[in-house]
């Protein structure tokens, strides 16, 4: 259907320079490609009707912006800052220990690393994923985080994107690399500053190779009348532990996709979202774990609270694929609406092909415990302060996940 | 303290309290007695202000006020307390920090400051030796992993600390042991002064040996039907409800 290819998004975009084959890839699959509509499955729940109608500025030089404390916490790690969608030297970080390389793609092909070419696109689904396929084609320069063997580096690494101009598209690639028996804890956040009606397309792709650890924690929270379409495509190998919180907090427009193939035995996964909504936003979470090795864990929490007209979706798939026997997965979803004109539509899915797997999934969605509300009312609560405090133990079951302290309250100051 | 006249509540189509009338002094003890199905629980829920329950007509005099106007949260305030039969479960909201909000919304109603941190630390400290619940059990979410008897400790040092006028204890000894018996009665007994009322409601005459009321009330069929002292929680232990409620059929 040629008809959704004319629109105000794509005519937005500008090719760059890339240096990688992948990105001719992209704009192949791209022109094969079909924006969803709301019967395409996976996007049933969420129009992206809007964000293709809108027309958006592309920057190809990074701006200079002075940045507060909003968008930098008081976190100890070294820090990536992207503005707009490129990557900024005079704001990030360059030195880092035990030879990491934290670099843009083509710095780092200059260096003479051969891992790019072969790592990355390796896992994105570019010929699923026309977001991802349009990322592919027009981001600008990459952000290419590798840690070598052996190596636990201290400091997390914080890749911060913030955009400071209105209408900007920022097409975000993340290649994650931690090597064997590595451990690092990621965080990528979110943020805009002063400006409205952008589109953020993030891709991250993560390669945990055997034996080793990663945390990535994603916190959302550009201002309202932005749109947010985030990625995390993940290749975990034997005995590797894969861990990701995500915490949305602000933005109209969200869709967060993880998808994560666990590709060794022994492997632990994790996920974890939360989602605060009010006013008018949506916020959509679709995982999907496949399980392609026997002998792996994987746990799941993701947990909303829906004010005002916000509508939220989340869809959890579990794939235990023939041959991956002894599988344990557990998925929980819970969210409480607290308006009648909220909607959240929450579906769980199994696909299970071995014979000897322990999987549970649930959803809840619903009000206030009344019997917990009326007893904190009758100890002298008022109303306000017991829904208040139901809704912050509610949300502290998640935010407790988060491994760093500095980010907990960071992420709970956001919620206000 | 609170008189209640003609009072009658429903659940749904369901009227339960058919023209109850009880009436609480300062320094007095009184207990609520009669079989399963009398009403005893509406009438706690009504007096503390649950939703549930749909009062249809009489009034409820506590302290000059027009109680039922009242919401649960300014019934509080305005020193009523339930202790709970079955006290909630409330994953991930502290059993201390609820209290210390609770007890400063209070004293905003009453346009006070917010308590000071060293009081309420003294105040944690000495109203829960009162009931011998442990630190551990102070600082965790209301009421997880307590057992039957901790939970009804709590509910006793939730009491403590909120100071209340007139306290309702609803089957407060339903599923304790003797020990965790004694306990809180001994709570409720150093509680008791000249300035505030208890309405204890029970079953048993078990919990009176420690607790020592200075009237026994027989409620059965929404209505109180038999007011004496405490001999009469004796006779009732002896005899049980029948020769009350044949009498009254």
């Amino acid at each position: 259907m040629v008809v959704l290819k004319e629109n105000n998004l794509l005519n937005s975009l500008s090719q760059m320079g890339s240096g990688l084959g992948a990105k001719n890839q992209g704009f192949e699959l791209l022109k094969e490609l079909e924006f969803p509509t709301r019967k395409t499955e996976d996007w049933r729940y969420t129009s992206v009707k809007k964000i293709l109608k809108k027309k958006y500025v592309q920057f190809n030089e990074a701006v200079q912006v002075g940045l507060s404390n909003e968008i930098i916490p008081s976190l100890d790690a070294h820090n990536i800052i992207l503005v707009n969608g490129v990557y900024s030297k005079e704001l990030s970080d360059v030195n880092f220990p035990d030879e990491v390389v934290i670099d843009t793609f083509p710095n780092a092909v200059e260096e003479h690393f051969s891992l790019i070419p072969s790592a990355f696109n390796g896992i994105a689904k570019n010929n699923e994923e026309v977001f991802t396929a349009l990322n592919t084609s027009y981001f600008h320069e990459g952000v290419f985080i590798h840690i070598p063997k052996k190596v636990k580096l201290e400091k997390p690494i914080h890749v911060i994107h913030v955009n400071t101009k209105s209408n900007v598209i920022s097409n975000l690639r993340i290649l994650i690399v931690v090597d064997q028996f590595s451990e690092v804890s990621v965080v990528q956040s979110y943020a805009s500053l002063n400006a409205i009606e952008c589109l953020t397309n993030s891709v991250t792709e993560v390669f945990v190779k055997e034996n080793a650890k990663i945390t990535l924690d994603k916190i959302q929270s550009e201002e309202p009348n932005n749109n947010l379409i985030c990625t995390v495509q993940v290749n975990q190998k034997a005995n590797s532990i894969f861990k990701i919180n995500t915490a949305t907090v602000s933005g109209d427009f969200v869709r967060n996709g993880v998808n994560i193939d666990v590709d060794g035995e022994n492997c632990t996964s994790e996920m974890n979202g939360l989602y605060m909504q009010k006013g008018i936003q949506h916020v959509d979470n679709h995982t999907k774990v496949s399980h392609l090795k026997p002998n792996c864990t994987s746990f799941e929490l993701y947990k909303g609270v829906l004010r005002d007209k916000s509508t939220g979706v989340f869809n959890g798939k579990v794939i235990v694929a023939e041959d991956a026997q002894k599988i344990e997965a557990y998925q929980q979803n819970k969210n409480i609406i607290l308006s009648r004109e909220a909607t959240m539509n929450a579906k769980p899915e199994l696909e299970i092909f071995a014979d000897d797997v322990k999987c549970s999934h649930g959803t809840t969605t619903g009000q206030f415990d009344e019997e917990a509300l009326y007893y904190l009312q009758t100890r002298g609560l008022s109303k306000e302060s017991a829904q208040a405090l139901l809704v912050q133990a509610f949300a502290d079951e998640v935010i407790d996940k988060v491994d760093s302290e500095t980010l907990r309250i960071w992420i709970k100051e956001k919620l206000g | 303290m609170l008189k209640v006249k003609n009072l009658h509540a429903s659940v749904g189509d369901k009227e339960i309290l058919k023209g109850l009338d009880i009436e609480v002094k300062a320094g007095e003890i009184h207990a609520v007695m009669g079989p399963n199905g009398s009403g005893k629980s509406t009438l706690s829920a009504v007096l503390a202000g649950r939703d549930e329950y749909e009062v249809t007509a009489g009034e409820v005099d506590y302290l000059g006020k027009e109680l039922l106007e009242l919401n649960p949260e300014e019934r509080s305030w305005e020193g009523i307390f339930l202790a709970f039969q079955y006290p909630v479960e409330i994953p991930g909201v502290s059993n201390i920090n609820f209290l210390k909000t609770a007890i400063n919304e209070r004293r905003k109603y009453f346009e006070q400051e917010p308590i000071a941190a060293k009081d309420f630390l003294k105040m944690v400290k000495e109203k829960s030796t009162l009931v011998e619940l442990s630190d551990k059990l102070k600082n965790r979410s209301v009421n997880v992993g307590f057992s039957g008897g901790e939970k009804k400790r709590n509910e006793i040092f939730q009491m403590a600390m909120l100071e209340p006028k007139l306290s309702i204890l609803d089957e407060t000894d339903s599923g304790l042991d003797i020990d965790a018996l004694r306990i809180v009665a001994h709570g409720v007994n150093t509680l008791k002064s000249k300035d505030n009322a208890t309405i204890v409601i029970t079953h048993y005459q078990r919990l009176l040996d420690y607790i020592i009321p200075d009237f026994v009330h027989v409620l059965y069929d929404g209505r109180i039907i038999k007011t004496g002292g405490k001999e009469l929680a004796l006779e009732l232990e002896e005899k049980g409800y029948d020769w009350l409620t044949k009498a009254k059929a």
